[in-house]
């Protein structure tokens, strides 16, 4: 029998219909993460399994307990399912096992003792035992939410919901949240996850769906979606989501705005700060090579950047309109490799007019260079 | 990028908070060459700096120049990204870094 079935549901807000005719089956032991823009109803539809939203028409079964019949007992029904939500929910005046043990206690009837004894099990499992009388406010994001996860497993879920459960957490803190969600996933919990997080996706779905209009839009396995998506907006999504694009066209362009996408962009691969740091630097250095000695009458730049989960190596693209002119001459032919070598930088030297590519010849795993004479561009590729 | 400059006597303590790059690099040469006259030393504090690029070193350079003619410059608390960039540039054999 499948854990989740979904039959048929539809959402509005007022005039505006946010899911239509939507179904989907849930298999035990299926891991599925729904992906997809803000406000295409994603978080709505997983609420919905949990009956958060209350669909306006069609049908929710857990197992074979039909959710959204009049006659359901909710109560009992959602036991079967673990939510946990972007923003934690723990109770403040609670301490972190009270946190934890107040539904077992008071719902399933537990003893304290068993209901602690069983808290501290989970708690072990993800490394936060030693906070077991720690109250919430002095705990970071991650480890909260890693207390709201053990809060939903203690209730022994057949199937557990997760909507964005790190996207209220700061970067630093979002592996060790995965981190607990692979080690569920590891265990052959059923789960159903909404999430912005692409190379986590890829990691650890069954099936992957993209929702758009109003609905899914498109259905795989996460080599299918992320490879080879089929459908137009499914590619321009995946697209945007594996490349960062950028146009400077002009030479007062915001460093800072597209430094901070860079960050953003790392931070969303879970690139590491050194490489994140390169990525930034040999940006900004090849941009003002070409800005301030690439000869053109006016700017037309394009970047793109892109990262390789399979390699771990992240490339920056970048096309310059305008005449040819190759700052890497001396140090690569063609698409060939930066030569390494130290910069004239003593005071006087000769090297420092060019110094960005100093930084990037001796920065980049590879460097390639070639001119589209017929679009008249420079077209660079800087693989870190 | 913030700066914040101690006076104390002739050495000139210059700490520089966050992000050294093309954008942020002038505000540095033309608030430290404002203060830099008849001074025999002058440190760059740059425990709190996230990041530096060319254009950070440019400024480093010329500050070098003007002070290799009255005294002496030195930089301290690099961090590790940072000192990279020094590294690849060969910067950290013009410099005097502690």
């Amino acid at each position: 029998m499948s854990m989740i079935r979904v039959e048929n549901i539809s959402k509005s807000f007022g005039s505006l219909e946010v899911l239509k005719d939507v179904s989907l089956t849930v298999e035990k032991g299926e891991r599925i993460v729904i992906i997809g823009e803000s406000g295409g109803g994603k978080s709505v539809f997983l609420r919905s399994m949990d009956l958060l939203e209350v669909p306006d028409k069609g049908s929710i079964y857990i197992g074979d307990d039909e959710l959204t019949s009049p006659k359901a007992d909710l109560n009992r029904i959602r036991r079967r399912v673990g939510f946990v939500y972007q923003g934690f929910h723990l109770f403040s005046h609670l301490c972190v096992l009270d946190n934890i043990t107040l539904a077992p206690i008071r719902l399933l009837k537990m003893k304290r003792a068993e209901a602690e004894e069983k808290a501290l099990k989970l708690l072990r499992m993800v490394g936060l035992e030693s906070k077991k009388y720690a109250m919430p406010d002095v705990l970071s994001g991650g480890q909260k939410q890693r207390i709201a996860i053990v809060r939903s497993l203690i209730m022994e879920p057949e199937v557990m919901l997760f909507d964005e459960p790190t996207s209220a957490l700061d970067p630093t803190m979002v592996g060790e949240v995965l981190a607990t969600l692979r080690l569920l996933a590891k265990s052959g919990m059923t789960m159903v996850i909404v999430t912005h997080e692409m190379s986590f996706a890829r990691e650890i779905a069954t099936r992957i769906l993209y929702m758009d209009e109003k609905g899914i839009y498109e259905e795989g396995t996460p080599q299918e979606i992320f490879d080879n998506p089929k459908r137009k907006k499914t590619r321009d999504f995946i697209h945007k989501m594996k490349y960062l694009s950028y146009k400077i066209d002009s030479r007062s362009f915001d460093l800072m705005q597209l430094q901070g996408s860079i960050r953003d962009f790392a931070s969303k691969y879970g690139i590491g700060e050194k490489k994140a740091y390169r990525l930034q630097l040999c940006t900004e250095e090849l941009i003002y090579e070409m800005l301030d000695y690439g000869k053109s009458d006016c700017v037309d730049m394009s970047l793109e950047l892109s990262f390789d989960e399979k390699e771990k190596s992240s490339l920056i693209r970048l096309s310059s309109k305008g005449v040819e002119y190759n700052p890497f001459e001396k140090a690569c032919d063609g698409l060939g490799d930066g030569i390494h070598g130290k910069a004239d930088v003593s005071v006087g030297g000769d090297d420092m007019v060019h110094l960005g590519i100093t930084i990037l010849k001796n920065t980049a795993r590879r460097i390639g260079y070639r001119y589209d004479a017929g679009n008249r561009e420079n077209l660079f590729e800087i693989e870190i | 990028m913030e700066i914040k400059k101690t006076l104390n006597g002739n050495e000139l303590l210059v700490a520089v908070e966050g992000r050294l790059d093309t954008t942020t690099a002038p505000q540095l040469e033309e608030n430290v060459r404002s203060s830099i006259d008849g001074m025999k030393s002058l440190v760059f504090d740059f425990e709190k700096l996230e990041y530096i690029s060319s254009a950070g070193l440019r400024v480093l350079l010329a500050m070098q120049k003007i002070m290799n003619k009255q005294g002496s410059m030195t930089i301290r608390n690099v961090n590790e990204t940072v000192m990279e960039v020094f590294e690849v540039t060969g910067f950290v054999d013009i410099l005097t870094i502690e």
